[in-house]
């Protein structure tokens, strides 16, 4: 799939707009407290670990074990919960994170697997659900914002067909802006043999065309397409928070040189001026062959590169409010195959909740000693998506309608983790 | 000498492990082994007694990746930085040194039996006097981090048979030889082919040497690792080898053409020069045998694992090898 650019986002706000009904959309349930949601500013920062990253040699290390490879164990902040040594800098901040460890989500395959940890659910032959980051953005995001509500990350090629964002039924007003080259979004600028003056003029004209041929007419889909064009400028002003030389070279050392490090110091900017979710995806973990070497380099820049975001929304007074999720698709092997790699694992994995609306400095769940089941505290994609909606302030049994049919944010039933709730 | 023909080699023993061996040390003139692996243990083992029975010796706190033996002592190395010295006949712990503040990956004898290199992922290489244990010199010639701001690895060392220099291979492939008695950096060779950054589908990086050993008359290193991948999920890059003339620095030989994928783990030379054995493996095993003077691959066979270490008998007609979960021996003989 292309990357989404002004473009093409206004192309498909068009195409696609017929499939979502936006009027018989259930409007926020409550009024009072949407608002409310919407003044405490709460965002997320999805860092999304494309491929599988191990819980074993993250955040649930089996020292000792046949399964638990060599890497030890360290004990952090909070008495009595260790980590992989791979993530000492984790390690002093606990405090900020709830771990859970009761990962069952039944899916060792890359593309339904991501499936799945996107949606929190699966969706129906008729029924295309919208992702984590679309619904964030519904509920949180501001009708007068002029910045994106929606923004995703994914710069290697490999997995990325399965993590590209998607609205489903919300329409093309929530899909995300979705870059793929660099920090930078392809083709926002205005076109330079085009002034200023004249792009006003251009969107004037559009907008007195569209009310004319709106007249007599009823319809999501010219909703949509009207709302997707009111945001082009404001999409265009936003240029420069994706440019990272915009930051002090201070504040650019913390996150570090690596092209993660950039893009989760540009998720912080964009988040600080209001973008209510941010995917940055971080491939490629399928470590197959050599499982302790790859994760050497990758849980070493994750380490860094998250302490770096969690100190600096913390200075900025943004932590309380900031939702910064680590995940995957699945976890992988506790069995160590010949090429000492780790292959797909579903059974029992590791996903973390910092900041906003999280007990932190807590784990919730338990493998059995060698990793290869859950044995207390069994969560699916459903409860953890809940748990995300929760700690939000979202109530995850809220109903959107599509035509008559009442939509849940999660299936019913689902249950967040109200032990990992503050 | 002359009765060994790699061609004809066979199994003559398999014995299955449930854990990982990845190093050993075979005690001269027998098939005594001592063998250090994923169980965090250093074992003894005679795998053509009739019923082989290991005998722990003693543990570190993490993986046993190097094992030595010199001046009846045998030295072991693990991933907890520790090299710890056994006496070889009694099995008693002598002494434990915090050799490394990362993973030693490599430990080596040299051929005098006087002197122990340790290599690690705090990218120094350590010399050490193999009866004290004391420290001699620490050699510090490779980068920390690799060209993409990613952990380097210190992977490999290997003594000249004259024991007076050692060789050191990192991750992105720069090997480096070493004056034992000054420490001081002789000259340096590069490998880079056998390094793998993947800047566009995965984004990070896989291989980097594994082995490395002198030739008979010294002049010639051997380098053996794996070529460029590319899906670097697996270790789908073709079995490597490169020889340089470490003095002047040319490459004579380059191997890139073998049946089998993977890493060679490991190196040894026929004492007479006649071929150099590299094993290893991806997640099956392979032993080759090169032809240097005719530049090809004299014998390739599979190993029924990917092999992680080897020791070659005194005369060369017995291989004893370990490798996932699982110890070898072959026979070469006419």
């Amino acid at each position: 799939m292309p990357p989404l650019t002004r473009r093409s986002f206004l192309a498909a706000a068009g195409a696609t707009a017929a499939a979502a009904d936006m009027t018989a959309l259930n409007v926020l349930k409550s009024p009072l407290l949407a608002g409310e949601l919407k003044r405490q500013e709460k965002r997320v920062i999805l860092l999304w670990l494309a491929g599988g990253a191990s819980q074993l040699e993250t955040w649930d290390p089996k020292p000792g074990r046949p399964t638990g490879g060599p890497f030890r164990a360290i004990p952090t902040s909070v008495a009595g919960i260790h980590i992989s040594e791979l993530m000492p800098k984790m390690a002093e901040r606990m405090g900020t994170t709830a771990i859970i460890r009761s990962l069952n989500t039944r899916d060792g395959s890359h593309g339904s697997g991501a499936e799945l940890m996107h949606l929190g659910r699966r969706n129906e032959a008729s029924v295309k659900y919208p992702d984590m980051g679309a619904v964030i953005a519904r509920e949180l995001g501001r009708a007068e914002s002029q910045v994106p509500d929606y923004v995703s990350f994914y710069t290697s090629t490999e997995g990325r067909g399965n993590a590209v964002g998607t609205s489903g039924f919300l329409g093309a007003r929530y899909q995300p802006m979705f870059l793929t080259t660099n920090t930078t979004p392809e083709n926002l600028r205005r076109l330079e043999s085009l002034s200023d003056v004249d792009h006003h003029a251009r969107a004037e004209m559009r907008r007195l065309l569209s009310q004319r041929f709106a007249r007599d007419r009823r319809g999501s889909a010219l909703a949509s397409h009207n709302e997707a064009y009111q945001r082009v400028r404001g999409l265009m002003a936003s240029e420069k928070l994706f440019d990272v030389e915009q930051e002090p070279q201070a504040m650019r050392d913390k996150y570090g040189p690596t092209q993660f490090g950039e893009q989760v110091l540009v998720a912080r900017r964009l988040s600080e001026a209001g973008v209510p979710f941010v995917k940055v995806g971080r491939a490629w973990w399928d470590s197959h062959g050599q499982n302790f070497e790859t994760h050497l380099e990758l849980v070493t820049e994750l380490d860094h590169v998250m302490s770096a975001l969690l100190d600096d929304l913390a200075e900025r007074g943004l932590l309380e409010n900031t939702l910064v999720v680590t995940l995957s698709e699945f976890g992988r092997t506790p069995r160590i195959n010949a090429s000492l790699g780790r292959d797909h694992f579903a059974s029992a994995w590791s996903a973390t909740l910092s900041g906003c609306g999280v007990k932190v400095g807590s784990v919730y769940g338990k493998s059995d000693e060698d990793g290869q089941t859950v044995v207390d505290g069994e969560i699916g994609a459903g409860e953890f998506f809940a748990t995300v909606y929760q700690a939000l302030g979202i109530d995850h049994q809220k109903e959107y309608y599509l035509g008559d049919r009442p939509l849940p944010l999660t299936d019913p039933g689902t249950e967040p983790v109200r032990e990992v709730l503050a | 000498m002359a009765s060994i023909d790699p061609t004809k080699i066979k199994t003559i023993k398999e014995i299955s492990r449930k854990e990982i061996p990845f190093a050993l040390a075979r005690q001269p003139e027998s098939s005594r082994l001592f063998i250090g692996g994923s169980d965090f243990k250093l074992l003894e083992i005679d795998p053509l007694a009739e019923k082989p029975e290991p005998q722990e010796i003693g543990g570190h706190e993490s993986y046993v990746t190097g094992v030595g033996l010199a001046g009846g002592y045998v030295i072991s190395g693990g991933y907890d930085g520790r090299l710890m010295w056994w006496n070889a006949q009694t099995r008693e712990h002598v002494r434990t040194v915090e050799a490394h503040a990362k993973w030693i990956r490599s430990v080596r004898a040299s051929a005098d039996g006087t002197l122990i290199a340790s290599v690690a992922d705090d990218m120094v290489a350590r010399l050490w006097d193999a009866q004290t244990g004391e420290k001699i010199h620490e050699l510090r010639g490779h980068a920390e981090q690799t060209p993409h701001h990613y952990p380097s690895m210190l992977y490999a060392c290997a003594f000249s048979p004259d024991s007076r220099q050692l060789a050191t291979a990192d991750r992105t492939g720069r090997v480096v030889v070493w004056d034992a008695e000054s420490g001081k950096e002789l000259t340096a060779v590069e490998a880079p082919e056998m390094y793998t950054w993947d800047p566009k589908q995965r984004r990070h990086s896989i291989g980097g040497p594994r082995s490395l050993a002198f030739s008979p008359d010294g002049k010639l290193l051997a380098v053996g690792g794996m070529g460029q991948v590319g899906n670097i999920d697996h270790l789908g890059g073709q079995a490597r080898l490169e020889v340089f003339d470490w003095q002047s620095g040319e490459r004579t030989h380059e191997f890139a053409v073998g049946s089998f994928k993977g890493l060679v783990e490991r190196l040894a030379f026929h004492p007479g020069g006649d071929w150099l054995l590299g094993a290893g493996g991806d997640n099956g095993g392979f032993l080759i045998f090169f032809d240097l003077d005719k530049k090809k691959i004299l014998h390739e066979t599979k190993a029924p694992m990917h092999v992680h270490d080897f020791a070659l008998s005194e005369s060369c007609d017995t291989l004893f090898a370990v490798g996932h979960n699982r110890i070898v021996v072959w026979e070469m003989k006419e």
